[in-house]
């Protein structure tokens, strides 16, 4: 970039708009969590209703595949962090939003015994704030709808039998992560 | 004609560094790089002239053996920016 001695007003905007631009595109636009966990979280629920169909005596054990995709998670999100040249606000706004949901997944998960495991619809509805507050961050319309949908099968679940409880959720992971996620991957590889 | 905008923003290099900046919480030389298509030499110069007048702050640290420069505005860097861009609009009304 060379120095003009006289900077017009009219090239001092459109500097400061196209850098603004350009910052603004940086935001992450990252479809490998959607898919990691919109596949993990439906084959776990698929799981465990194929085992609650059979009366097996403990369907839920099929969520211990949610481990190694903790551990995953936990270290390329770290090692991600490390690479990039630039962070913005929304990329942190983002990490955080994610962080709390994870917390919070946990806290229910750990207390399910006092509320007599009744966690699905629970799990559900806390799903649709990170999601439609991503979309919102991206700017990306399927994945505000994903989130509607997680509220929408959230409410379904509370009313559905047990053991439909879990198809539900596997519905609403295909609509809430799983379609945006691929949208989000094609639209980025364009 | 454009006396009371400040000189130090005044520059295509340094105002589009700042721009970048107000947009991300931190930025690393490269990406400034990068994105002002700059050279590394004239980069560094204009970064040190932001920083001395306290409007960037610079901290230098490494990435395993690599040097790594990292850039973030300050208080005072935004109030200047602001200031630059309200002066500016009086400009363009006119």
């Amino acid at each position: 970039m060379k120095e003009p001695e006289n900077l017009s007003a009219q090239q001092s905007l459109s500097i400061i708009t196209s850098m603004i631009d350009q910052a603004k595109g940086n935001v992450q636009r990252n479809s490998f969590y959607f898919l990691l966990w919109g596949w993990v979280v439906a084959l776990a629920n698929l799981g465990m209703f194929a085992l609650s169909m059979l009366d097996y005596q403990r369907p839920y054990i099929v969520w211990v595949i949610t481990i190694p995709a903790w551990i995953y998670t936990i270290y390329r999100s770290i090692k991600q962090n490390a690479d990039k040249s630039a962070s913005t606000h929304f990329d942190r706004i983002s990490a955080s939003l994610w962080m709390c949901y994870a917390i919070c997944i946990f806290t229910v998960v750990a207390f399910g015994y006092k509320i007599n495991f009744q966690i699905g619809p629970i799990i559900l509805i806390m799903s649709a704030v990170p999601t439609f507050v991503s979309g919102i961050i991206l700017r990306f319309k399927p994945l505000m709808i994903g989130g509607i949908l997680f509220w929408v099968f959230g409410i379904i679940s509370f009313l559905v039998p047990n053991e439909m409880q879990s198809l539900a959720g596997a519905v609403a992971i295909l609509c809430g992560y799983l379609v945006p996620g691929y949208i989000l991957k094609n639209k980025h590889e364009d | 004609m454009f006396n009371d905008l400040d000189p130090l923003l005044h520059s295509q290099l340094r105002l589009a560094v700042m721009s970048l900046l107000i947009s991300v919480e931190s930025a690393e030389f490269t990406f400034l790089k990068e994105k002002t298509k700059s050279t590394a030499g004239n980069l560094s110069v204009q970064l040190d002239k932001l920083s001395e007048a306290g409007y960037i702050q610079i901290v230098k640290s490494f990435r395993g053996k690599k040097p790594l420069t990292t850039c973030s505005i300050t208080k005072k860097g935004i109030k200047a920016f602001e200031d630059y861009v309200n002066n500016l609009k009086q400009y363009i009304n006119k």
